[in-house]
C-alpha cells in the first residue's frame, strides 16, 4: 500500500496538471453528505471527488463547512447522510486511525503538535502505523526492533531534509516559531506515507516569504511523491496558483467546482466573497490576489 | 524559649545524638514512600494520558489484592493466584473503559471524575459481596523479616546497630523496577510511544492513526497491572481489607507533591511523604504530641505544598488562555 518514493531529481517536472485531472482515476468520491450539529447543518448535500495525483483545494468564505469537510474525509465527523467512497471502498463511517492506516495523513489550522515532545520525536510518531517489530523486541531494543528504528530514523531524515528543518531537530516544538511548527506538522504527516493529503490552511498566519516555501514544499510533495492533496486555503493567489481544481463551498452547500478559472469567473463564487453589489453601475469585482476571503 | 528547645531543638539534638537512627527512620520512610508512590503511578499513567482523576486506584489495589487473597485462602498456588488476580485487572479495565469511560466521551473532566467515585464503590463492594469483608492475609513467602545489622560482618565492620524491614527494601526495590519499566516501556516500545502521543494531544495523535479506545484500555489495564504489583507489595506489610483503600488515599499529598503528569514524581513525591511523615513522627510525633501524626502529617504538608507549587513538583503547568 506504500508507494515507493521516487528520487528527488532536482529538475523541474513538466506540467501536467490538464491530462492529470482528465484521466486519473478517482481517489475519493464524496456523496451527498449532510453532517448536523444538533439544530445547525454544517454541510448540506456535498458531492465532489478527489481524484489521483491533483492538487484540489477547497475554499470558501469563514464557516462554509471547509474544515467539517476534511473532518468527514477523515472520520473525525461522521455525516447524518452521504457516503465516503475512499479508494474503492464506501462507507458511511470512518474512523479517524482507520483513515491514518488505510493512507489518509492531515494537518491541522489550529496546529496540533506533540508540543512536549522534539522535531524529530514528532514526526517519528508519524511512521508509529508503520512499526512492525514486537513488544518484547522493542523493550529491549533487540532484533528486528534496532534495525526497524534505523530504517524509520533514516526515512524521517529524509523528510527533515525535504523540508529543511534540520536545525530544529532536536528542538521542543513548543519552542518553534508558528511558521516552523506548521512545517513539523506537515512533515510529521509526510512520515506516515500518505496517498491523500489534506491540509487545513497550511499558510494560515504565515509572512510572503513562509508561504512561499510552503507553496513550494506542497507543490514538491505532489509532484515527486505523487501524492494527492486536498487543502483549505484562504488566500486565493495561492490558490489559483497551485491547485489543478476547486471546490467552492458557502453555507455549508456546494457554489461551484472546476479549474481555477472556471471558479473565478463563476457568478456565484463572485457573490459569494463579494457580495452583490445594489449600487447598480459598480464595476464588476474581480476574484485575485490576496483579497481573501471577505464576506461584505 | 522553652518552646524554642523543646518544639524545634530538642528533636535535632537527638537526631545528632544518635545517627543511626535517623538512619533507621529513613529506610523506613522510604519503604512507606515507595508503597505510596506504587499507588501514586497507577493515577499518573490515567491522569498522563486521558485527564482522568481516577479516584478508584485505591479501590483497584484493593481488589486486586482481595482476589489474590482471596485465592490463597482458597489453596490455590501462589503464581496461579497472582495470574487470576492480574488478568481480573485486565477485564476490569476492558470493563471499565466500555461501559463508564465511552459513554461519557467528550464529558467535562468533573463527570468523569465523579464516574471513577462510582466505580470506586462499586469495585469495593463486588470485591467484599464476592470474597467478605474479612480481614485477608497475602503472604506468598516474600521477604519480610527484620535485619538485625550488627548481626553481619559487615554491620559489625561499621559499627551500625539498627533494624531495617525487609519489606522496606523489597518495596524500595519493586518501586525501583517498576519505574525503569515503565521508563523504558513509553520511551521505546509502539504502545508506550503511542500512550505519550495521546498523553500530549488527543486529536494529532488521532490523526496519526492512533485508535483512542484501545489507548484507554491499555492505560486503565497498565494502572491495574501497577495496582496488582502494589497490592503484592502492601501484603508483606498489611492485611487485606476495606481499610486498604483509605490507606492509599495517602497516594493523594504524593501526586500534590510529585506532580499528577510525572512517573518520577510520583516516586519523588512518595520519598518525601514517606520520610519526612515518619521523621516528625519519630521525632515529634511520638515525644511530643502523643504519636498518630502519620494519620495526618501527610495531608498538611500537601496543603501547604499547593500555596507555594500547585502544579507539583515535576507536573506541567496548565496555563488556560482566556
Amino acid at each position: 500500500m506504500a508507494t515507493a518514493r521516487p528520487e528527488f531529481t532536482g529538475q523541474p517536472e513538466p506540467d501536467t496538471r490538464q491530462v492529470k485531472q482528465d484521466l486519473a482515476e478517482v481517489l475519493l468520491a464524496v456523496e451527498g453528505v449532510t453532517l448536523r450539529f444538533g439544530g445547525v447543518t454544517a454541510l448540506t448535500d456535498v458531492s465532489f471527488d478527489i481524484r489521483r495525483g491533483e492538487v484540489r483545494a477547497i475554499i470558501g468564505p469563514n464557516g462554509a463547512g471547509k474544515s467539517s469537510m476534511l473532518n468527514v474525509i477523515n472520520g473525525f465527523y461522521h455525516p447524518q447522510e452521504g457516503q465516503v467512497t475512499w479508494k474503492g471502498v464506501t462507507r458511511s463511517q470512518m474512523r479517524p486511525h482507520e483513515a491514518a492506516a488505510t493512507g489518509i495523513a492531515r494537518t491541522f489550522q489550529n496546529i496540533a503538535l506533540f508540543r512536549g515532545m522534539t522535531t524529530i520525536d514528532n514526526i517519528m510518531t508519524g511512521r508509529i502505523l508503520k512499526m512492525k517489530a514486537g513488544f518484547l523486541e522493542q523493550m529491549l531494543y533487540w532484533g528486528r526492533a534496532q534495525k526497524e528504528e534505523l530504517a524509520h530514523r533514516a526515512e524521517v531524515e529524509k523528510i527533515i531534509d525535504f523540508l529543511e528543518i534540520q536545525a530544529v531537530r532536536n528542538t521542543p516544538v513548543g519552542q518553534l516559531p508558528y511558521g516552523l511548527q506548521k512545517r513539523v506538522e506537515l512533515a510529521r504527516a509526510l512520515a506516515a506515507e500518505p496517498e491523500l493529503l489534506l491540509l487545513d490552511e497550511p499558510m494560515a498566519g504565515m509572512n510572503l516569504e513562509e508561504k512561499e516555501d510552503m507553496c513550494r514544499f506542497v507543490l514538491d510533495v505532489n509532484q515527486e511523491f505523487g501524492t494527492t492533496v486536498a487543502l483549505i486555503e484562504h488566500d486565493m493567489g495561492v490558490v489559483m496558483d497551485i491547485s489543478d481544481r476547486v471546490v467552492v463551498l458557502d453555507y455549508g452547500k456546494k457554489l461551484a467546482d472546476g479549474t481555477p478559472d472556471e471558479v473565478r469567473a463563476d457568478p456565484a463564487v463572485i457573490e459569494a466573497y463579494l457580495g452583490v453589489s445594489h449600487g447598480g453601475e459598480a464595476s464588476q469585482p474581480v476574484l485575485d490576489g490576496a483579497n481573501g476571503a471577505q464576506r461584505s | 524559649m522553652n518552646f524554642v528547645a523543646t518544639y524545634l531543638l530538642g528533636p535535632f539534638g537527638e537526631m545528632i545524638a544518635y545517627p543511626p537512627g535517623v538512619l533507621e527512620t529513613v529506610i523506613a520512610g522510604l519503604g512507606n514512600g515507595f508503597l505510596y508512590a506504587l499507588v501514586a503511578i497507577g493515577f499518573v499513567i490515567i491522569f498522563k494520558s486521558s485527564s482522568v482523576f481516577n479516584f478508584a486506584q485505591g479501590a483497584m489495589v484493593f481488589f486486586a489484592a482481595l482476589n489474590f487473597a482471596a485465592m490463597l485462602k482458597l489453596g490455590v498456588p501462589w503464581y496461579l493466584a497472582g495470574a487470576f488476580s492480574l488478568l481480573v485487572m485486565v477485564v476490569l479495565a476492558f470493563t471499565v473503559e466500555r461501559v463508564v469511560l465511552r459513554p461519557l466521551v467528550g464529558q467535562d473532566g468533573l463527570s468523569l471524575f465523579m464516574a471513577t467515585i462510582g466505580v470506586s464503590f462499586f469495585i469495593e463492594g463486588f470485591g467484599e459481596a464476592l470474597w467478605g469483608g474479612d480481614p485477608k492475609l497475602l503472604k506468598i513467602g516474600l521477604p519480610e523479616d527484620a535485619i538485625f545489622t550488627i548481626d553481619y560482618p559487615w554491620g559489625e565492620a561499621l559499627g551500625l546497630d539498627i533494624i531495617i524491614q525487609e519489606s522496606d527494601l523489597l518495596a524500595i526495590g519493586v518501586g525501583l523496577v517498576m519505574v525503569l519499566g515503565l521508563y523504558v516501556f513509553f520511551q521505546y516500545s509502539r504502545v508506550g510511544r503511542a500512550l505519550r502521543a495521546v498523553a500530549d494531544d488527543h486529536t494529532a495523535s488521532m490523526s496519526i492513526g492512533i485508535p483512542l479506545n484501545q489507548m484507554w484500555v491499555v492505560v486503565w489495564a497498565l494502572s491495574g497491572f501497577t495496582a496488582f504489583v502494589a497490592a503484592t507489595v502492601w501484603g508483606t506489610k498489611i492485611q487485606i481489607e476495606p481499610t486498604v483503600i483509605n490507606l492509599a488515599l495517602k497516594a493523594l499529598p504524593v501526586l500534590i507533591l510529585g506532580g499528577l503528569t510525572s512517573i518520577p514524581g510520583a516516586v519523588i513525591g512518595g520519598c518525601i511523604i514517606g520520610v519526612s511523615e515518619l521523621m516528625f513522627e519519630t521525632y515529634w510525633g511520638q515525644p511530643l504530641f502523643g504519636g498518630a501524626t502519620t494519620e495526618w502529617f501527610a495531608f498538611v504538608l500537601a496543603a501547604f505544598f499547593l500555596l507555594f507549587r500547585p502544579q507539583g513538583l515535576f507536573g506541567e503547568k496548565i496555563i488556560e488562555r482566556v
